[in-house]
C-alpha cells in the first residue's frame, strides 16, 4: 500500500469512499475482461525490490518486506480471480540466509505471522479454492516456523482449484539435485525390498507392490523372445505411482531382462536406468504436478533468474523483467504484461495454424 | 496513485492488523474482507462442518443471479476485445518505432569492421564478461534479412566471434536449438578465422578454438601463441574459444547424468548421499559449459528455447525488446548494461 507513505490530496482522494468504490469496481471489471482471453496456467514471481523500496522511502527494511507481502496479497487476488491455476513465488532463497540476522529473523517472524493468519481464515481461502504448498529445503528452518507451515498447508490441503507454491528456502540447483538424487534412489532401490522408508507422498513399497503385481502378470504370458527385448514390460514409473496399468506409454521403465528370470530366487532387481526421461525427472521436481510454467515475472529491473525455476522456465516460458519495485507492483503493472502475453500467445497460435495449413497444402 | 480501491480505514486495518487502535480478532478481519472476496464456489464445500455457519452468513450478502451474470459476461467480453484491439495497435506501433530507432542507432554506431572502434566502444566499462553466451535461431526462411539456413547462421556466428574477440572476451558459447553447426567444425573454423582476419588483418589475428560438448575441440595446431613484432618485442596473441551448444546439452545432459549415476548406484559405485550440487556442477562444467556471465538474446522477447538450465543460475540476461536478428547494437548495449551491473548473491 504505497499510498500509506504518501501524503496530501491524492492520498485523501484515494481513500475517499465513493472513489475507492469506483476503483474497486474498475479493477473487478478489468479482471473479468482478462478472463475472456487465454490465461497463463502457471505464473511465477520473483519478489525483488522490497529493500530498495524501503531505502528509497526511508523506512525500515522490515517494513519494506511487510509492504511487499501486501503487494503479494493484491497480486494473488488478481491472479486467482483471472483464472491462473498455479502461482509460484520466490519468497526466500537459501542464499538469503547470508543477510543480517535481524532481517532474517524478521522475515521468519513475518512468514510465521502470515501463515498463522491463513490458518485462522481457512474458510475464506476455500472461496478461492487455493491450497498452499511450501517447496524448498525444510531442514534450513526453525521448528516453530515449520509448525506454522505445516498447519497452514494442512488447513488448505483439500482445495484443488488453485495452488500457491511458496518457495521458502529454495534454490533451483538444490531442487534439481534433489530430483536427481531421488531418481537415482528410485532406480537403485531393489524393487523387491519392501522395507525402504519413503520421503515422498507416494510410498515406495506401494509402488513396488504394483510393479510386482504387473510383473507377475507379464511373467505368466511372456514368451521367450519377449523377455529378451528391452521394453518387455512397459511399466511407467509415473503410471505405477497412480496405480494404473496403461501399456502404451513412452516413458516406460522396463525390467532388467537378464535379472528378470531369477527375480524370486536371488539377486536384487532394479528398474532400467536407460528409461529415465525428462518426464521422470520432472515428476521428481518440487513442482511436479503443476502445469508448465507460462510466465515468469521479475520486478526491480534485475535481469537474472537468481537460481529460481531454472528447470521449469528454460523451454517456452515468457520471462518478463519489470522496472517497478515489488511493493509497487499491482494490477496496473500486471495488466499490460498479461495483455502482451495474450497477444503473443494469439500470434503464436496463428503462426502454428498457418504452418499446419501450409504443410497440408 | 489511487490503485487499490481501499478506504483509509481498511488500509490501516490490513497493514497494521488493528482497527481504531485495537488489534483485530479473526471475526472482525473476515467481516472487513467480505466485500473483496469472490462469490462462494458453486460446488459443495468439502469440509461443510467447519464452514457451515460462515457460509450461511455470506450467502445472504452475495447471491448472484444468473441473468446479471450473463450481462456481466457480455460486458467483460466487449471490454476484453476493446483492450485487445487498442493494445495490438499500440504494440505494432511500438515495434515499428523501436525497430526504426535501432536502425538509426545501428547506422550511427557502426563498428566499420575495425577492432579499434569496438575497443573504443567498450573501454569505459567497469567489467567485461569472461564467458559470453548468445542464443541464435536457425531460420528456415529469411524474411528478406539474408539470415536463412546454415549460411545465415554461420554469418551471425562469425560476426559475434569477431566482436567478442575485439572486445576482449575470451570465451563465447553459442546456443542454437538444433545444433546444426556442430556437424561442421572444420567449415565453421575456416569461416570464423576468415572473418577474424578481415577484422584484425593477418598479423594480429587472434588464435581460435572451436568446441562443442562430446566432440573433440578443433583448432589449428600450427597457430603460434605469440610472435615477434617489428620492434622485436614479443606480443602474445589473444585467444578466442567458441563453444557450440544445442538442445541436447540442456535437459538431456542432466538426464544422461542421472542415468549414469543410477547405473553406478545399482553397481554400488556411488551412494545416494554422495550426490550433491557440487558434483553435478563439476560434471556439467567439465562436459558441457561453465556458467556464462552474460546471455544475449537477439529475439524480441525473453524465451530461452531449451538453453541448458543448470548453467543459467546467476547469468545476466539481456535482450532488446522487439529486436529481431543479430546486430552490433544489441551486443554493445548488453556489454554496457553488464558493465554497470552489480552482483549480489542473496544480498
Amino acid at each position: 500500500m504505497a499510498s500509506l507513505h504518501r501524503s496530501g490530496i491524492s492520498k485523501w482522494l484515494a481513500s475517499f469512499p465513493p472513489f475507492a468504490w469506483a476503483v474497486r469496481e474498475l479493477r473487478e471489471l478489468l479482471i473479468g475482461a482478462l478472463r475472456q482471453g487465454p490465461v497463463p496456467q502457471h505464473v511465477a514471481f520473483v519478489m525483488d525490490g522490497n529493500r530498495r523500496f524501503a531505502r528509497e522511502r526511508h523506512i525500515e527494511t522490515v517494513e519494506g518486506h511487510n509492504m511487499g507481502s501486501e503487494a503479494l496479497a493484491r497480486i494473488l487476488e488478481v491472479c486467482y480471480k483471472s483464472g491462473v491455476k498455479v502461482v509460484t513465488i520466490y519468497a526466500f532463497s537459501i542464499e538469503n540466509f547470508k543477510r543480517s540476522k535481524h532481517e532474517v529473523d524478521a522475515l521468519m517472524a513475518m512468514a510465521k505471522l502470515k501463515l498463522g493468519q491463513v490458518s485462522q481464515h481457512g474458510a475464506l481461502l476455500d472461496r478461492y479454492g487455493a491450497s498452499i504448498r511450501i517447496i524448498g529445503q525444510r531442514d534450513h528452518l526453525k521448528p516453530d516456523v515449520l509448525a506454522a507451515i505445516d498447519k497452514a498447508v494442512a488447513m488448505t490441503a483439500h482445495n484443488n482449484k488453485a495452488i500457491l507454491n511458496v518457495c521458502f528456502p529454495y534454490t533451483s540447483r538444490e531442487e534439481i539435485t534433489t530430483a536427481v538424487k531421488s531418481t537415482v534412489e528410485q532406480f537403485s532401490t531393489p524393487i523387491d525390498t519392501l522395507s525402504t522408508p519413503s520421503k515422498r507422498t507416494f510410498s515406495e513399497s506401494h509402488i513396488t507392490q504394483h510393479l510386482r503385481k504387473q510383473m507377475l502378470g507379464e511373467d505368466q504370458d511372456a514368451t521367450a523372445g519377449h523377455e529378451m527385448s528391452r521394453s518387455a514390460s512397459p511399466l511407467s514409473s509415473k503410471e505405477a505411482k497412480s496405480g494404473e496399468s496403461n501399456h502404451s506409454s513412452s516413458t516406460s521403465t522396463a525390467m532388467d531382462p537378464l535379472e528378470k528370470g531369477d527375480t524370486h530366487a536371488s539377486g536384487p532387481t532394479f528398474l532400467d536406468p536407460e528409461t529415465i526421461t525428462a518426464e521422470t525427472l520432472n515428476s521428481h521436481m518440487l513442482t511436479a504436478d503443476a502445469p508448465p510454467l507460462d510466465l515468469l515475472i521479475r520486478t526491480s529491473g534485475v535481469e537474472r533468474l537468481s537460481d529460481f525455476m531454472l528447470w521449469q522456465c528454460h523451454q517456452d516460458t515468457s520471462i518478463v523483467f519489470l522496472e517497478c519495485l515489488w511493493p509497487e507492483f499491482d494490477l496496473w503493472h500486471f495488466l499490460p504484461v498479461m495483455i502482451e502475453w495474450q497477444w503473443q500467445r494469439k500470434k503464436l497460435l496463428e503462426e502454428q495454424k498457418n504452418r499446419g495449413s501450409s504443410k497440408n497444402d | 496513485m489511487a490503485t487499490t480501491g481501499l478506504t483509509l480505514k481498511e488500509q490501516t486495518a490490513f497493514l497494521r492488523d488493528s482497527l481504531n487502535g485495537k488489534p483485530l480478532t479473526p471475526e472482525e478481519r473476515e467481516a472487513l474482507l467480505k466485500s473483496h472476496l469472490p462469490p462462494t464456489p458453486s460446488s459443495s464445500s468439502p469440509t461443510p462442518s467447519r464452514t457451515n455457519s460462515k457460509r450461511a452468513k455470506t450467502r445472504k450478502v452475495r447471491l448472484h443471479k444468473p441473468k446479471t451474470g450473463r450481462i456481466r459476461n457480455f460486458v467483460h467480453f466487449v471490454i476484453y476485445q476493446t483492450i485487445a484491439l487498442i493494445f495490438s495497435v499500440f504494440f505494432r506501433f511500438r515495434r515499428a518505432w523501436r525497430l526504426f530507432w535501432y536502425k538509426v542507432c545501428g547506422v550511427m554506431g557502426h563498428h566499420h569492421r575495425s577492432p579499434e572502434w569496438i575497443v573504443n566502444d567498450v573501454k569505459n566499462l567497469e567489467q567485461l564478461p569472461r564467458h559470453l553466451s548468445v542464443v541464435l535461431d536457425y531460420n528456415e526462411d529469411d524474411e528478406d534479412q539474408g539470415t536463412a539456413g546454415l549460411e545465415g547462421l554461420l554469418n551471425d556466428v562469425c560476426e559475434i566471434a569477431a566482436w567478442s574477440a575485439s572486445a576482449g572476451i575470451p570465451l563465447v558459447s553459442i546456443y542454437e536449438r538444433t545444433g546444426a553447426l556442430k556437424n561442421y567444425p572444420k567449415q565453421t573454423y575456416e569461416a570464423i578465422s576468415r572473418t577474424l582476419e578481415t577484422y584484425f588483418g593477418p598479423h594480429r589475428c587472434p588464435s581460435l578454438t572451436i568446441k562443442s560438448p562430446h566432440m573433440p575441440s578443433y583448432s589449428r595446431p600450427t597457430t603460434p601463441t605469440s610472435e615477434t613484432t617489428e620492434d622485436g618485442t614479443m606480443t602474445s596473441r589473444p585467444h578466442l574459444t567458441v563453444l557450440f551448444l544445442s538442445e541436447l546439452d540442456g535437459r538431456n545432459t542432466l538426464i544422461d547424468l542421472t542415468v549414469t549415476l543410477s547405473h553406478m548406484a545399482q553397481k554400488g559405485d556411488v551412494r545416494v548421499d554422495q550426490i550433491n550440487a557440487n558434483l553435478i556442477d563439476a560434471e556439467l562444467n567439465d562436459h558441457v559449459s561453465t556458467e556464462p556471465d552474460l546471455l544475449i538474446l537477439f529475439s524480441p522477447t525473453v524465451v530461452l528455447k531449451g538453453y541448458p538450465p543448470w548453467q543459467l543460475r546467476l547469468t545476466e540476461i539481456f535482450h532488446l525488446p522487439d529486436n529481431k536478428g543479430v546486430n552490433y547494437q544489441v551486443f554493445l548495449q548488453a556489454l554496457k548494461k553488464f558493465g554497470k551491473a552489480e552482483f549480489r548473491v542473496g544480498k
